[in-house]
């Protein structure tokens, strides 16, 4: 690789004709620009073009893309939707949070308008769900609970107790056996640690 | 044989035994099983689901009426949730107003939300209370003394002079009777049986008569 040179943000790297844009790049007009602040990168020749990209830190931040499963915490929920904070990426810890949304129809498969938000999450569950769309202008992405192995998985009770999952819609808490309905995600055995 | 004992407000169940979570006095009712609960004095209303209570309208935004019901959030209020509400037709609601309703939403994780119809579609009571009156706030436990069937304060006083009341289980009680003196005297002694014994209020009450 040769050596890194810092770049800025809207700087006009090269043409499209001397190389092609990797991450942190944009083309337009047929010239390759920076889309962020950070050190420029180039490869050398692997097939024909070099590929120019831009890298902020030392590792680069793992993003989420649509169709990837998340793990989220709730931190707030409403008739209409449940706020969370993206916290894993797969297996990999983030290290700033992102923000997402849950709608109230994204979040089972089957009877969307029978679903009640506040029987399927509550504040500071922890879901698994899977990203739909990468969100508006408020940098919300969008996330869904629509399958089995997706939901919550780690609840908490009324009385503090981490709850155990009994159905596909219910926890019981341990130690004062009160049921809560929560939208429960199915793990696969080979994921459970007893 | 046994047979189910019911934990009542101001308990919880905690492995093999039962945590009191508010302090005032235990009580026990031996009927249908036993039942105990906790009898504890409170002025901060906590809304709960089923609740008939006396809202003050605050803002309206968009479809929504906004209400103060004493709890921590303000309460909404759909303008479709009265009987006889169309997208037409809407409730006459004006900032400042009583509304006097129900909870259908009420848990500590989402905004409470009231509505003036029962599961029916009937306002049975509910609705919009109309001008003039006093309201006044009380402790919670005075409101369910005067909500319990054949309560003796509601039938002296109705002895004296006749009025219209409304009991809201938020603490809020709305009075009005025929001149705004007779409206205030019904306030103070109601805002008095908090503390008077029977006696002291017969007495009140036998001197006021008198007059």
């Amino acid at each position: 690789r040769q050596p890194l040179s810092p770049c800025v943000a809207g700087e006009r790297l090269c043409s499209t004709e001397e190389a092609t844009a990797g991450s942190g790049t944009y083309t337009r007009h047929g010239f390759i620009f920076s889309s962020l602040a950070g050190c420029l990168e180039r490869t050398n020749e692997d097939s024909e073009l070099p590929v120019v990209s831009v890298v902020r830190d030392s590792e680069s931040q793992l993003l989420p893309n649509v169709g990837a499963v998340v793990t989220c915490k709730v931190c707030s929920i409403n008739s209409r939707f449940a706020k969370v904070h993206i916290l894993y990426v797969g297996s990999t810890p983030l290290k700033s949070t992102f923000r997402g949304t849950i709608r109230r129809e994204d979040i089972r498969a089957t009877e969307k308008d029978k679903v009640e938000v506040y029987k399927s999450f509550r504040p500071s569950d922890i879901v698994l769900a899977k990203v739909i769309s990468l969100g508006d202008a408020q940098s919300n992405y969008l996330l869904s609970t629509a399958e089995n192995e997706l939901g919550v998985v780690v609840a908490r009770s009324e009385a503090g107790v981490q709850m155990v999952p009994i159905s596909w819609c219910e926890m019981q808490c341990p130690r004062t056996h009160t049921k809560e309905f929560r939208k429960v995600a199915r793990v696969q055995p080979q994921f459970l640690q007893t | 044989p046994r047979a189910r004992l019911l934990c009542g407000p101001g308990l919880r169940r905690s492995g093999a035994g039962l945590l009191v979570t508010k302090c005032g006095l235990l009580r026990h009712r031996p009927a249908g099983g036993g039942a105990y609960w906790v009898d504890s004095q409170q002025k901060r209303y906590v809304p709960v689901k089923g609740d008939h209570v006396i809202g003050i309208v605050t803002a309206k935004a968009g479809d929504v009426f906004r209400l103060d019901v004493g709890g921590s959030e303000p309460a909404s209020l759909s303008y479709l949730a009265f009987e006889g509400a169309t997208k037409r037709n809407r409730p006459n609601l004006q900032v400042g107003d009583l509304v006097y309703g129900q909870f259908v939403v009420a848990n500590k994780d989402m905004e409470p939300e009231m509505v003036c119809i029962d599961s029916s579609g009937k306002s049975s009571g509910m609705g919009i209370i109309g001008q003039d009156g006093f309201l006044f706030k009380v402790s919670l436990g005075l409101i369910r003394k005067l909500l319990a069937p054949k309560c003796e304060i509601i039938q002296e006083l109705s002895q004296l002079y006749p009025f219209e009341l409304v009991l809201g289980m938020n603490g809020r009680i709305w009075v009005k009777a025929k001149t705004v003196q007779q409206t205030l005297i019904i306030v103070n002694i109601l805002e008095a049986c908090e503390y008077m014994t029977a006696q002291q209020r017969k007495q009140a009450l036998a001197k006021l008569s008198g007059n």
